[in-house]
């Protein structure tokens, strides 16, 4: 699903933050991606997603060489993934049901058409009272249940999470982790960027573990 | 059939509610009305003086495209009356009866081929054509103001005019044909001139409004840099975002094109009036007539002025998507 050859990733002249990433992804797989702060998670995650480069190195994402795909090519691979963010990236100007919505109407499906499913999942997600509220007056926990969802809404192939549980209380971080294993139940391959060392003792996972930008110890 | 179903599945509401102001948008019935909520909030893509600006290129657009339209078709009223036409003139001097001339001249054009009317001008004919330059003076009957003969010939079976000419200066003394060539010549050049003035000022006009338009696509990305990124993250294409900045654009830029062309068809309607007013005199007022005929625009002039509409919406919504495109590939 996801190949990383010798992966290398600097930001202009500066030093390399990541070196020689190599690992692989099998399809259906959970795996937490670790490491102190400023091990390179989060640039990791970024190079999952294909809003970075490398600057050396081969990644494969459903097969296919980024570095070989056009723009059009790679919006159509981040269609078959779901991201969520650690600072949710919620549109302000529009409601939870209209941000869960988002990657849907992106896909230019008609609003009838999955209107009912987008209902369901918040209500799935524990939103079904806040649908027509606007981010800014959500929790922080609401805001990282309606990031999920929207996330998911999709049925993505692959789910990367960046420090889901950073903004919430542990009770909704478990919650939050039921949802991931779930949907890790229903075939999405999931991938959670984490220093929360508690979340990850409670499910046994493969952990890429990150430190100074190399991979130490992997598991596929 | 995918074109029939991107114009079906266009955002139409959406595009309404860009165009029409938000309190008159509210009033529409339900199904004109955009059911789900704008990915680019339109305030944040331009303020009024936007709006204001391409209101005024609009404007400045179609009062020249007006204009030069008006001196064509007066221009081609002017061609075609005087290439229906000669004109004969008798030089008054050493003659002793100008008059009997006047007769003797009309009848030898009767005569020829190919001209269907002949009409002598008398004294106070010519004398009315000065009347603009020399005024109403009875000085005007001292002056050796030459006679004139108005001759329309047939233009399906023109007469040769050459031989016209010969014939006349075999026969009579002081006798001169006008066949009016040269003005048509100059007509022409004018025209062209004219067109060519106001395709260059159309040019200013379009380019002033591409960079306004770049650099407010510009500013409108970087106001919302947020959403594009988001929108990135969820896989939308260039094509699906650009067409959320550029349906603002469009909108703004139908908006903005009705004032400025509605403006303009009022400044077009008060010019009789204004051309009156601020007339100088009645030899300016009679050149200017010349020049831009009666001063009211007719149908296909009012068309125009919708095309121009047409064009800058056009420009602007064309300008916006290779704006944000060309962004997005910073971004990618």
């Amino acid at each position: 699903m996801i190949r990383f050859d010798n992966v290398g990733l600097r930001y202009g002249s500066g030093p390399e933050i990541l070196r020689d990433v190599t690992f692989h992804v099998l399809p259906g797989s959970f795996h937490f991606l670790t490491g102190p702060s400023g091990a390179g998670k989060t640039s990791l995650l970024r190079l999952l997603f294909m809003s970075l480069r490398p600057t050396r190195g081969l990644i494969f994402v459903f097969g296919e060489n980024i570095a070989d795909l056009p723009s059009a090519g790679r919006a159509a691979l981040r269609r078959r993934i779901g991201i969520v963010f650690q600072d949710f990236r919620l549109l302000e100007h529009l409601t939870t049901w209209e941000n869960v919505a988002l990657p849907l109407r992106v896909m230019g499906k008609k609003e009838s058409d999955y209107a009912d499913d987008v209902t369901d999942l918040l209500h799935w997600v524990g939103l079904g009272d806040r649908i027509h509220a606007y981010p800014e007056t959500l929790s922080g926990g609401e805001k990282q249940r309606a990031a999920i969802a929207r996330a998911v809404i999709g049925r993505p192939e692959l789910l990367l999470a960046d420090e889901p549980t950073g903004n919430v209380d542990p009770a909704i971080g478990n919650r939050l982790l039921r949802l991931f294993v779930e949907l890790n139940r229903l075939g999405t391959s999931v991938i959670i960027a984490t220093h929360d060392y508690a979340l990850m003792e409670q499910l046994e996972a493969p952990r890429l573990m990150l430190r100074e930008g190399q991979l130490q110890a992997s598991g596929s | 059939m995918t074109v029939l179903n991107d114009i079906r599945d266009y955002p139409w509401t959406s595009l309404l509610a860009g165009i029409l102001p938000a309190p008159l948008t509210a009033r529409l019935p339900r199904r004109f009305q955009a059911t789900t909520a704008q990915i680019v909030p339109s305030a944040s893509i331009a303020g009024n003086a936007l709006t204001v600006v391409i209101a005024i290129m609009t404007f400045l657009a179609c009062l020249t495209a007006g204009g030069v339209y008006m001196v064509n078709q007066s221009a081609n009223a002017w061609v075609d009356d005087i290439a229906s036409e000669i004109t004969i003139e008798l030089d008054p001097i050493d003659t002793a009866n100008i008059e009997k001339k006047m007769t003797l001249v009309s009848l030898f054009l009767a005569k020829q081929k190919g001209v269907t009317r002949v009409r002598p001008l008398t004294a106070a004919d010519s004398a009315k054509l000065l009347e603009p330059w020399l005024g109403s003076t009875a000085a005007l009957s001292a002056l050796p103001v030459p006679r004139l003969i108005a001759v329309e010939i047939d233009r399906s079976s023109p007469p040769d005019i050459d031989l016209i000419k010969s014939a006349l200066s075999r026969n009579f003394e002081g006798v001169t044909v006008d066949d009016h060539r040269r003005w048509q010549a100059e007509i022409r050049l004018i025209t062209r001139s004219t067109a060519l003035g106001g395709l260059a000022v159309l040019g200013l006009v379009a380019a002033a409004t591409i960079a306004v338009i770049v650099s407010a696509t510009r500013g409108a990305m970087a106001s919302n840099r947020e959403i594009i990124e988001v929108l990135h993250f969820v896989g939308a294409n260039e094509r699906f975002i650009s067409s959320e900045f550029s349906r603002h654009f469009l909108g703004l830029g139908v908006r903005a094109g009705l004032f400025g062309a509605f403006a303009a068809v009022i400044a077009f309607l008060l010019l009789p009036f204004l051309m009156h007013l601020l007339g100088g005199g009645a030899v300016t007022e009679a050149e200017a007539r010349r020049l831009l005929g009666s001063g009211e625009l007719d149908f296909g002039g009012y068309l125009l002025l919708l095309l121009v509409v047409i064009v800058v919406a056009a420009l602007c919504m064309v300008t916006s998507r290779f704006g944000v495109i060309r962004v997005l590939r910073t971004y990618d």
